[in-house]
């Protein structure tokens, strides 16, 4: 059952589009993450989510009510901020009654409520303290507490981990998701960051210049990007992306680039000759033998392998992974081969779609990651 | 969990519903409403006791009013044409240029200056800016009356210390002669208004990041270095700030300048707030004393426009 | 280490030489007639006295005006801080139609010379018969003291995170319950400022209180301990001194007690704009 669904929201401010013709379907109790650069609009579909900002047009349903008129105490939804925005002249387990307080919960229950929440979060010891004189993973859970003790129908993250160290982000990512299953409540998750996204959903709206590229499983967004953007946007390191020319031959399709050359083989309905991009994940290429040349600019060894950056003939650069004991010297001469049946084809322009490919060996690779699919959910 | 419908009036009719959403939903309307309640206590008191009299100060340039009686007459643009032939206003205009000139760059300078001072670790810091605060704070009626009693030519403290020190052999009039009046009343504003500069400027310099200061001292510059290429960059943008703000607080001063010298000896130090008291309440030029503040709200406006443009791109 | 010495011998002559002057205000208070008028003159008094501040409460009619100044001001801060609180989170928090001119009349008036005005609002607080009553001045000293407020706090609102109003909001307050329960409490700091800065600016306000009243009933400080300098047939220095510093008390409490507020005011409205 759809539980949070915006229907065609709109969001402008002044002439700047914030939000464009914006259409998500989020299931009860899924775990969505609106992931893209800053600026893609994904804050503002939470504000308008929380009731914070209001659509320009457009429908935004929680459950089973239109909320665009409903005010955003009574959206029951809860929200976690950036800044964690807690009360600074309240102590923490004032900040955590607050919700309760302003739903006239009776004061004893208020009392029990908070400090079963504290006590799951471990604040029972800080209840009494001000926020200022909490760390900064602390304060996070204090706001995550706030958010906690009411159990809303719906939860609201705006950037939560984005504060906080490294290390104590990772522990939190798994606290989160732990806590989502715990719950089963529908949340839904901004990030710019895409390990998280990766990492905790369920599905991920991918939003680049106020519209939605991609909405999908998160292997689904890494194996089958929609487009360009999505494409170049998720993985790290990132896909090579080269800009080249589609032509056809004999019913097939041929990609060109400076100095390389690609059997594309079948292509959709939507394929066309003229100005292109092939999109590859550094997995997809195998160097150290093959037949194109280039010459090694970098290798970066991160312990379990090494990233290794090949430069072509006409300044392209290309990515690849290869095992940690493979090293070569920078400016060396490498032989590299491309997996054509990895390859991505885009048309044209920054957000140029995906040409669906019609090859027998393309579509077992399609096959493999549908078992893959399976064995996540 | 206690559950709500968001709004009173529940759900509209369909087609009354999708109207509201195409411009402005239900509560962001309801929001606009209460900020413009909540604004109307400004609006109405504005518009009654400024935007009204404001108004009403240029239609009563255009008449002659006795003001004892309070009775006038409609003489149109005379008022204007009679004051820009009239010698006074020019000679006050000139008055007043100067007097805003000579405090505000005094100010400028001591204000810098002490700033720079204070920015120091020196003993005794914070007894040390209160000290220097005090006089902004203080009346100008508590000031002008220390003053008056230190200028005082047969007992004030200055005239005994200046003999003392061989300066002068007589007493000085500090204010009954020119350019002396001139002089004491620009001193006597510096001393009271620099407080604002030292304040402002300590404020800013203390936001200057000390890595600056460290890289320019690796790059070998000495302290005079230091402050031109440093200090001085970091403080432009306040430094203009300050001085419009200033400029236009100088310009309108009224009480130091009236209750000093009221203007004397004769009108050599008859700024143009003083004129529009002076025909107003003293030569019951009601009329004439309104075009003498529009004139002068007309000059002023160019600083307030200058101020108003550069708040507006810093706050943007 | 004899250059410090040197640089806090210097910096601090020159503190002692701003400060001069209410150093001999205070001196002058205390120090006995005739010894005013003695050369060389004493710096510190030979007898300290007490007669004139005697003298000012006993003779004068200085307490009446001290209570004006205390009912005037007071209620003038009330008046306006109450208003700017209220209209300073309307144009920072709020979106409607006109917001931005009404900024910029904001700053306009702010920095209007009061005498445009006091033309004007003397035939108008004449004609409604308010003249020579202590309301006149409190209307009056709304039109430069509600600008000034509202401008210092629009800059400490801008200064409270949007992110806390929208917590609260979620978390089930309406805006004026937001308001109430998270903004008031952060913007305590900066309605001290505004009061302490618009307390101080109607205390010390001249103009407007020399133009609108002319009894002793109704007349503040200022123009009052002005009126005994210029009554009086021969000049009593030591009195008007003794006066000057009473006049000062409130400032000095504000100094020694709550200076930073002072400072923060300084920064919000003055210069930052």
């Amino acid at each position: 059952m759809a539980d949070v669904v915006l229907s065609n929201v709109n969001k402008k401010f002044g002439t700047f589009s914030a939000v464009e013709n914006l259409n998500l379907d989020i299931q009860q109790g899924e775990f969505i993450s609106l992931l893209g650069p800053s600026g893609c609009g994904k804050t503002t579909t939470l504000r308008m989510l929380a009731g914070l900002e209001f659509p320009t047009s457009g429908e935004i349903r929680i459950g089973d009510r239109v909320v665009n008129d409903v005010a955003p105490g009574d959206r029951d939804i809860a929200m976690v901020f950036q800044s964690y925005a807690l009360y600074p002249h309240m102590s923490v387990g004032q900040n955590i009654a607050y919700p309760l307080k302003k739903r006239r919960v009776p004061k004893a229950e208020r009392g029990e409520m908070v400090a079963k929440t504290a006590e799951m979060l471990q604040l029972t010891p800080l209840l009494n303290r001000k926020p200022k004189e909490l760390s900064g993973g602390q304060q996070q859970r204090v706001a995550l507490g706030r958010a906690l003790v009411r159990d809303p129908k719906v939860f609201l993250f705006d950037e939560p981990l984005s504060n906080l160290d490294a290390k104590l982000r990772g522990y939190m990512r798994a606290e989160l998701i732990e806590l989502h299953q715990r719950l089963g409540r529908t949340m839904v998750y901004v990030t710019h960051d895409q390990l998280e996204a990766m990492t905790m959903s369920d599905r991920i709206a991918v939003m680049e210049g106020g519209k939605l590229q991609q909405f999908a499983p998160p292997q689904e967004v890494y194996r089958a990007p929609a487009n360009r953007f999505v494409a170049s946007f998720i993985g790290t390191p990132g896909m090579n992306i080269v800009d080249g020319e589609l032509r056809e031959e004999n019913g097939r399709w041929l990609f060109e680039a400076e100095g390389l050359s690609v059997d594309a083989g079948h292509l959709g309905p939507d394929a066309r000759p003229g100005p292109a991009a092939m999109g590859i994940r550094p997995e997809g290429l195998d160097i150290g033998a093959g037949p194109i040349t280039g010459t090694v600019q970098l290798v970066e060894q991160t312990g379990h392998e090494n990233i290794t950056v090949v430069r072509l003939a006409g300044d392209l650069r290309m990515t690849g992974r290869t095992a940690p004991d493979q090293i070569w010297k920078t400016g060396a001469p490498v032989q590299f081969s491309i997996d054509a049946t990895q390859a991505h084809f885009f048309a044209e322009g920054p957000t140029g779609k995906r040409l669906n490919r019609e090859d027998p060996a393309v579509e077992a690779q399609a096959a493999n990651h549908a078992t893959l699919k399976e064995a996540i959910s | 969990m206690p559950k709500q419908v968001g709004p009173p009036d529940g759900q509209p009719d369909p087609e009354r519903h999708i109207m509201a959403m195409q411009k402005q939903t239900l509560l962001e309307r309801r929001y606009s409403m209460l900020g413009l309640l909540l604004i109307a206590p400004t609006v109405l008191v504005f518009c009654a006791v400024i935007v009204y009299p404001l108004i009403s100060a240029i239609y009563l340039s255009l008449f002659k009013i006795f003001t004892p009686t309070l009775e006038g007459t409609w003489v149109g643009l005379d008022n204007y044409r009679e004051l820009l032939t009239k010698g006074e206003f020019w000679t006050s205009l000139r008055t007043n240029l100067i007097w805003t000139v000579g405090t505000l760059s005094l100010q400028i300078i001591f204000g810098v200056g002490m700033a720079l001072v204070l920015h120091q670790n020196i003993w005794f810091r914070s007894l040390a800016r209160s000290l220097i605060l005090f006089p902004y704070f203080i009346s100008t009626v508590v000031a002008v009356l220390v003053w008056k009693w230190l200028f005082n030519d047969l007992y004030g403290i200055l005239n005994h210390f200046m003999m003392s020190a061989g300066l002068i052999e007589f007493p000085i009039d500090y204010l009954g002669t020119m350019p002396n009046a001139m002089i004491s009343v620009i001193l006597v504003g510096a001393w009271k208004y620099f407080p604002f500069v030292v304040i402002a400027v300590l404020a800013r310099l203390q936001s200057i990041p000390d890595q600056l200061y460290e890289a320019a001292r690796i790059d070998g510059a000495g302290p005079i270095a230091r402050f031109f290429d440093v200090t001085l960059p970091q403080l432009r943008e306040v430094l203009v700030v300050i001085i419009l703000l200033r400029a236009i607080w100088d310009f309108k001063e009224f009480d130091l300048i009236f209750l000093l010298t009221g203007g004397g000896p004769v009108t050599s130090t008859q700024t143009l707030p003083l004129v529009v008291y002076k025909e107003a309440f003293s030569l019951n030029q009601m009329g004439m004393a309104a075009a003498y503040a529009v004139i002068m709200m007309l000059i002023m406006l160019v600083f307030m426009l200058l101020y108003m443009r550069r708040t507006r791109t810093e706050g943007s | 280490m004899v250059r410090k010495i040197a640089f806090n011998l210097f910096a601090w002559s020159i503190v002692l030489v701003v400060a001069f002057p209410l150093f001999w205000m205070l001196v002058t208070s205390v120090k006995p007639q005739f010894e005013l008028f003695r050369r060389p003159p004493t710096v510190l008094p030979e007898t300290w006295t007490f007669e004139h501040y005697w003298k000012l409460l006993s003779e004068t009619n200085f307490l009446g005006y001290f209570w004006n100044s205390v009912i005037l001001s007071t209620t003038t801060t009330i008046v306006v801080v109450a208003i700017a609180t209220l209209g300073s989170y309307s144009l920072v928090r709020f979106r409607y139609r006109g917001r931005e001119s009404l900024a910029f009349l904001v700053l306009f008036t702010y920095l209007l010379p009061s005498v445009v005005l006091i033309l004007p609002l003397y035939l108008m607080l004449v004609q409604l018969g308010l003249s020579n009553t202590i309301t006149s001045l409190v209307i009056a000293y709304t039109t430069f003291a509600l600008p000034y407020a509202l401008w210092l706090l629009r800059s400490f609102m801008a200064g409270i995170p949007e992110d806390l109003e929208s917590a609260a909001l979620v978390d089930g307050a309406s805006r004026l319950g937001a308001f109430w329960d998270v903004i008031l409490p952060q913007l305590l700091p900066g309605i001290i400022s505004t009061a302490l800065f618009t307390f101080i600016l109607s205390w010390n306000e001249y103009l407007y209180a020399l133009v609108l009243v002319n009894s002793d009933e109704a007349r503040p400080l200022t123009t009052g301990v002005m009126n005994m300098l210029i009554s009086s047939f021969n000049i009593e220095w030591s009195l008007l001194m003794a006066a000057s510093v009473m006049m000062s008390v409130p400032l000095i409490v504000v100094f020694a007690f709550l200076q930073s507020y002072l400072t923060r005011g300084f920064g919000a409205g003055g210069v930052k704009g």
